[in-house]
């Protein structure tokens, strides 16, 4: 199947590392993969309803829509937050003829309009179902043995269509398989779905020091080595605020924070310029050492 | 005003009937205060009304609670309590609908979330794309000065994140159709304002 990337604002800044690391394993995997959305925009974020609502947000969303539609490929996304707003504004364009016709008419606007015809498919769904686990563990050099990892799927991720999509709203586990595809162990991580806290880093920061906090703590916990997650706001905040977390709460963490694509890269040995471990907070040089990354 | 007066005016169905008509307000009709969704809200503990209460004041009328709750504030979009109701009201959608509302009657300096929320749309629109760097310096320059300090106490935060790149503070990509996608806001608002 050919797709098309929608990268997110994230991919330039907080989660250079997922977008550097993303285009190394679809290399490698020999994905169909066809560059970005033209001239693709911001999503909208989590923020954006709050300012203008719903509706015109989803407006916004639509544009990327339109365009990729115009290159005439499904869209693929890695990101979480964009994921939620472009999957649920594709899905209520399907089922909803009345926000179908409203945002043709903003479209039109600009000049375009959006048929509906696309899938929006994120990053696990497609690498799972599309790409499947024996090719992964078939492109796997180096396995992950004896990584203890905590797959954090983050909330948007399996939530953003409201009903159960390419995993469970609760309690995914497709991250867990595809870790096990690479050779590592996923340990139980009962928060796998539940919320870091989201953008609210300058709002509410005693909010991302609480839910950030239980998910390092519940990582800890059940013996992770790393953290492992698709979302780029969740590995900010489990990676960047980990160091003040733990002095809030008088523990040390050591929990490197990996996007899944980043890990992928180790057990497929890529070059390091691909794995862009340079970007992390928390150093995953030393536990990952054993498995033949060097800085 | 006498003091059945007062109480008079703090349940108003006249505001209940207001709130009901913002973007996504009707589905708070539908709530029957089963109260799933306050067990399952990862923010309720810092929430002045947890969902439930929250939906029962709008219902009751209660204007003073529900104009100064910061419950929709701190609702973090998880979708969690979206996807158990069963009433199946998008709980997160209603939030977005009171965060609009309260913006508008309060202005974007009632909360930080509004504020903040508006400084990342005026970024997002004027560029296409998001400059977190920027959004975060022009965020806190209309917040003031007592926001400015708590920002300092960030800087642990920030520091290794532009150490790391991951805080680039040169600016990001901007979009070559601004005009476009401009074009196709200001309709899209203008067909939200007819909508309800
Ligand atoms: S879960 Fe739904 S019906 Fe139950 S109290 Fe919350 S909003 Fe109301
Ligand atoms: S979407 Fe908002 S209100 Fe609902 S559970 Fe998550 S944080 Fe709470």
């Amino acid at each position: 199947m050919a797709y098309i990337f929608y990268p997110g604002c994230a991919s330039e800044a907080t989660g250079k590392a997922s977008f550097i690391s993303f285009e190394a394993v679809v290399k490698a995997l020999g994905m169909d993969v066809h560059g970005e959305i033209p001239d693709w925009n911001c999503c909208g974020a989590t923020l954006v309803a709050n300012a203008i609502g719903d509706f015109a947000q989803q407006a916004i969303a639509a544009r990327n829509l339109a365009l990729a539609e115009k290159a005439g490929k499904d869209i693929v996304v890695a990101c979480s937050s964009c994921y939620l707003n472009l999957a649920w504004t594709n899905e209520k364009m399907k089922i909803d003829s009345k926000f179908n016709s409203q945002i043709n008419e903003a479209l039109a606007a600009g000049g375009l309009s959006y048929g509906a015809s696309l899938q929006v498919r994120h990053l696990i769904d497609v690498l799972i179902n599309e790409v499947g686990l024996d090719k992964i563990r078939e492109r796997t050099i180096k396995p992950l043995e004896g990584l203890k990892v905590a797959c954090y799927s983050g909330c948007q991720t399996v939530r953003a269509i409201r009903r159960p999509d390419f995993d469970d709203v609760e309690y995914p586990v497709m991250l867990d398989r595809l870790v096990e595809a690479l050779g590592a162990t996923p340990v139980p991580f009962p928060l796998a779905a539940r919320c870091c806290g989201g953008s609210q880093q300058f709002t509410n920061p005693e909010l991302i020091y609480d839910l950030t906090g239980k998910v390092l703590d519940c990582a800890a916990e059940n013996g992770a080595d790393v953290i492992v997650t698709p979302c780029p706001m969740c590995a900010l905040n489990t990676d960047a605020f980990q160091e003040k977390i733990a002095k809030l709460n008088k523990k040390k963490y050591d929990m490197p924070v990996l996007f899944v694509t980043q890990l992928m890269g180790v057990a497929f040995d890529l070059k390091p310029k691909d794995l862009a471990l340079q970007y992390n907070i928390v150093s995953p040089y030393k536990k990952l050492a054993k498995y033949g990354v060097k800085k | 005003m006498t003091a059945a007066n007062k109480q008079a005016s703090r349940y108003d169905p006249a505001f209940a009937n207001e709130l009901y008509t913002i973007e996504n307000g009707h589905y708070i009709k539908q709530c029957m205060q089963c109260g799933l969704c306050v067990v399952t809200c990862p923010a309720r503990h810092l929430m002045d009304l947890p969902p439930r209460r929250y939906f029962k004041a709008i219902q009751a009328g209660d204007q003073e609670q529900v104009l100064k709750a910061n419950t929709p504030w701190l609702c973090t979009s998880c979708n969690l309590c979206t996807v158990r109701c069963p009433r199946g009201i998008p709980i997160i959608d209603v939030m977005h609908g009171m965060k609009l509302y309260l913006a508008q009657k309060q202005g974007v300096k009632s909360a930080p979330g509004a504020l903040f929320s508006k400084t990342f749309f005026d970024v997002m629109l004027k560029r296409g794309r998001q400059w977190e760097a920027w959004l975060t310096q022009m965020y806190f320059l209309k917040a003031g000065p007592a926001a400015m300090k708590e920002a300092f106490k960030m800087m642990d935060v920030a520091r290794p994140m532009v150490l790391k790149k991951r805080l680039p503070l040169a600016p990001a990509k901007t979009i070559k159709n601004k005009g476009q996608l401009k074009k196709i806001y200001e309709k899209a608002a203008a067909l939200a304002r007819e909508g309800h």
